[in-house]
């Protein structure tokens, strides 16, 4: 056994061999919450404004178009001026420029016509997250969370809050679509290992606003991108839904660590962050303590299978030839309880929880 | 480096991976002693300490005090995930010279903002990415009529949003619409053309991330051109990694060719939600997995590409470094590329691209770490084509783009004088002579230390022959058709040296033909790899 110093300078003992193992992307203590601004959106807070989930951040432009009217001898207002519908630009009375529809002012073109994206309609982008207001430029608003923050792979759709359900049994069940209905209505699920595009959709329509998943078959992302943007180019906004996915494609248990953090949660009122892709808990929400010894498996016949590292192992040769520094790893009871199975397992493919 | 230690370490930090190297001065020269590579997030000093350690165990007089290790001279490269501009431009055609200069020194090349290809909204919203770095302006001098018009209005648009956010560079590559008050002045760089654009944009972009001194990819280069003066061979660098592929050819004088890709990495972001791109990729796998589960698969390889390694997850690693060669050998060999502006802006043809083998070819990066070397060999030669002999080489501690960092050219051929047969794991040789007609069949004798054997040559095959490291031989081939070989003839012969995948005899059709029925297509590529690959199970 090897002592180590770990970042808060509390001296632990870890088998020998262990820093060899990647760790689990650590919970992010008060994150950057970024959300992407478009020409055309109206940020409705200053930087240092203190929002709470569900406060609105912007108003953001439906159906944005680019109008253009003629300058003729008016001044010319600055790239970036917005303006609500009908406001007078670049002079007064009959000589001002007029546009149908709220909007921002792009360019003024060398020919003398000024442009801008307009609309008639907007919706309102609602906070993720508690937190303060930190800057607002033309790409993008960035809100500092108070709460912590479980990283995740990716994360499709907007910024979104609800009330966290964990609406299976287990870390690697599914969630099929005849599992949601109207009881979940503005709630964000946790889904288990995986949920495919029917189940994705279901939600959508009951009014959930986000899932959480282990893994996520490829091309059900690329199908709900494109439910979105058709949802997005009808006449009715609809809430804001964000998927996200902790662990990568295909079905993939939820790891152990995120799943005990995500139990204890249930209830809460939890953010969905798309950049980056973040599960946003409320300030003080409790975290499981995490073992450094403590094993997930992430790939394989064995994957989201979870024990202990035991020690460190010789460079093994693999299936196809392959060579990989490997570990044994006393894996936890599943069949029979109590009968631990010891096995050696590729470092690549483990990752440590604490 | 500025004093000369007893041991140093190297570290090449990767998007994906971090290898490390002990390289210490052993009788008189330098030996590398050990190497490592672990995945992102395990820090380095796990994999500096643990080098020490295994060092110090097996021969504890080749170090200075191993205590002291921590303060031993790290040479450090790393890479960077590619830079993205967006090029804006009158139309399509005035923006293509500049958009492939970038995409050719590995930028990663937005959508262009033309009138042809976008509405005013639509590079309103591409200029105001955060993640761009870069806005390049293609502005020829002399345009009339609409295109005159439409740069103005896209020097005009550029302009507003530049006023709008201070952190974006904007280069303008050319003369045209120049005294327009549209640009901020001190935030514009110009530039004659396309031909010295990039050399100003790396400079405008290198500020806001501490240079490129230890860029790994231009590392990699400078330290191939070192390896050919040092060996007086013509040598190709090719490196596949998980953010881009790069490509040099150098010679004794110097480098003649070099391309950085960004599409050319092991699975580029950009795949992950593009099913044809992916099933590009697909093309080269042996699996028998359904389509769904292979994309899937190689969308986890950008996940986290470290993981799954082995067995079938090495086959599939493979397929992608395959299809990732593929993209980088089109951009090398593309006709287009053949006329390009120099740096006073003037259209002259690009140097050619020599179109025989080279005599050595090192492969780089984490795409070939894993497999077993005669699989990487034929990976290598299913995709770089070229008739004629060469031999193969892996850069298996990754020490090229480390060493690339040292500024001294004399202090690192030293280096690499002393260290070629320790860094470079020879894979074995390839002699690529394609030509034989089907039903006949020719001969192929192999001659080293004195023994001969002969074996018949066959068409459109590829044939190993046992060759180990270290051993050199002569490989003649007889057939009673020309074969191509850089020059077509009916007998031929080489010189090769040996390897652990041996040597390669590649009588196979150029272009590589493979069947279009995906099943027909995944039978073919599993009879071709089958024997390349050990696999017995532990």
């Amino acid at each position: 056994m090897a002592t180590t110093l770990l970042d808060d300078r509390r001296a632990v003992t870890e088998p020998a061999g262990l820093s060899r193992v990647p760790r689990r992307s650590p919970p992010i203590t008060a994150p950057l919450v970024t959300i992407g601004l478009r020409p055309g959106d109206e940020p409705l807070v200053v930087p240092g404004d203190r929002v709470s989930v569900g406060d609105p951040l912007l108003r953001r432009q439906r159906h944005p178009q680019v109008a253009e009217q003629p300058l003729r001898a008016r001044s010319v207002p600055a790239p970036g001026t917005r303006f609500v519908e009908g406001a007078e630009l670049g002079g007064s009375g009959r000589r001002a420029l007029r546009y149908e529809g709220a909007g921002e002012v792009l360019y003024a073109t060398p020919s003398g016509r000024l442009r801008a994206v307009v609309a008639r309609h907007h919706a309102v982008v609602a906070s993720p997250v508690t937190g303060t207001v930190r800057s607002i430029d033309p790409c993008a608003l960035v809100v500092h969370a108070e709460g912590p923050a479980l990283p995740a792979a990716l994360a499709v759709g907007e910024p979104s809050h609800g009330t966290l359900v964990v609406a299976v049994d287990g870390p690697d069940a599914e969630l099929h679509a005849n599992q949601i209905d109207v009881r979940h209505a503005g709630a964000v699920l946790v889904a288990g290992s995986r949920v495919d595009i029917e189940g994705l959709t279901r939600a959508r329509a009951m009014g959930v606003r986000g899932m959480i998943v282990g893994g996520v078959i490829g091309g059900d992302v690329v199908a709900l991108r494109a439910s979105i943007e058709r949802q997005d180019a009808s006449v009715h906004a609809s809430p804001s839904f964000a998927l996200v996915v902790l662990d990568g494609y295909g079905k993939r248990p939820v790891p152990r660590w995120t799943w005990d953090a995500l139990v204890g949660a249930a209830g809460q009122e939890v953010g969905l962050g798309i950049t980056p892709p973040l599960i946003l808990l409320e300030p003080g929400a409790g975290m499981p303590v995490a073992d450094p010894a403590r094993v997930r498996v992430t790939a394989g016949p064995l994957l989201g299978r979870t024990g202990r590292f035991v020690r460190l192992l010789a460079r093994r040769r693999r299936a196809a030839g392959v060579h990989q520094e490997c570990a044994l790893v006393e894996l936890d009871p599943v069949a029979l309880p109590g009968v631990a199975e010891l096995i050696d397992v590729p470092l690549a493919d483990l990752e440590r929880d604490g | 480096m500025t004093s000369e230690p007893h041991a140093f370490f190297t570290l090449d930090a990767g998007s994906a991976t971090l290898a490390a190297a002990l390289i210490a001065r052993v009788d008189g020269r330098w030996r590398l002693l050990a190497a490592d590579a672990a995945p992102v997030g395990i820090p380095g000093d796990v994999l500096l300490r643990g080098l020490v350690d295994q060092v110090h165990a097996a021969r504890p007089e080749a170090l200075p005090d191993p205590a002291g290790w921590p303060d031993w001279t790290r040479v450090e490269s790393r890479t960077w995930p590619p830079p993205r501009v967006v090029i804006a431009g009158p139309s399509d055609r005035s923006t293509d010279a500049l958009a492939r200069a970038f995409a050719a020194d590995g930028w990663n090349v937005g959508t262009g903002i033309t009138p042809e290809r976008a509405g005013a909204l639509e590079a309103a919203i591409a200029l105001r990415d955060p993640g761009l770095d870069l806005v390049a302006v293609a502005a020829p001098d002399g345009l009339g009529g609409h295109e005159h018009e439409a740069l103005l209005d896209v020097l005009a648009l550029v302009g507003a949003t530049a006023g709008l956010r201070d952190d974006l560079p904007v280069l303008v590559a050319g003369r045209g619409g120049s005294g327009r008050p549209d640009l901020p002045a001190e935030r514009v760089r110009r530039t004659h053309g396309a031909g010295d654009a990039v050399p100003a944009a790396r400079e405008l972009v290198g500020r806001r991330r501490d240079g490129w001194s230890n860029d790994g990819r231009d590392a990699f280069v400078r330290s191939i051109a070192s390896l050919a003066a040092v060996l007086d061979l013509r040598v190709e660098g090719v490196d596949v990694g998980l953010d881009a592929g790069t490509r040099v050819m150098a010679g004794p004088d110097g480098v003649m060719r070099r391309l950085v890709r960004a599409d050319a990495a092991l699975v580029p972001p950009e795949a992950v939600d593009d099913q044809r791109f992916l099933d590009a990729i697909a093309r080269w796998s042996p699996l028998a997995d359904d389509a769904f589960a292979i994309r899937d698969r190689l969308r986890n390889l950008r996940v986290a590409p470290w993981r799954d390694a082995a067995g079938d997850g090495a086959r599939l690693r493979l397929a992608a470094a395959r299809a990732s060669l593929e993209r980088l050998d089109a951009a090398w060999h593309d006709p287009a590329r053949e006329r390009h502006h120099d740096a006073r802006g003037a259209d002259r043809l690009a140097d050619p691209v020599p179109l025989t083998a080279p005599d050595l070819v090192v492969v780089s990066g984490g795409a070939f770490a894993v497999p077993p070397a005669p699989a990487v060999a034929l990976a290598i030669v299913d995709i770089l084509r070229r008739p004629g002999a060469m031999a193969l080489a892996l850069d298996h501690a990754r020490v090229l783009a480390p060493l690339g960092t040292i500024e001294s050219e004399p202090d690192r051929r030293r280096m690499l004088a002393d260290l070629a047969d320790d860094i470079l794991l020879p894979l074995g040789s390839v002699v690529v002579a394609p030509g034989l007609r089907a039903g006949h069949r020719g001969t192929l004798r192999v001659t080293a230390d004195g023994a001969s054997t002969s074996l018949p040559l066959t068409p459109g095959a590829v044939q190993v022959v046992d060759l180990p490291p270290g051993l050199s031989a002569a490989a003649e081939l007889e057939s009673p058709d020309d074969l191509f070989v850089g020059v077509r003839a009916r007998r031929a012969l080489f010189r090769v040296t040996g390897g652990l995948g041996g040597l390669l005899v590649d009588t196979r059709d150029m272009p590589l033909r493979l069947p279009d029925r995906p099943e027909r297509r995944r039978e073919f590529l599993d009879t071709w790899q089958r024997p390349f690959w050990t696999t017995a199970e532990p």
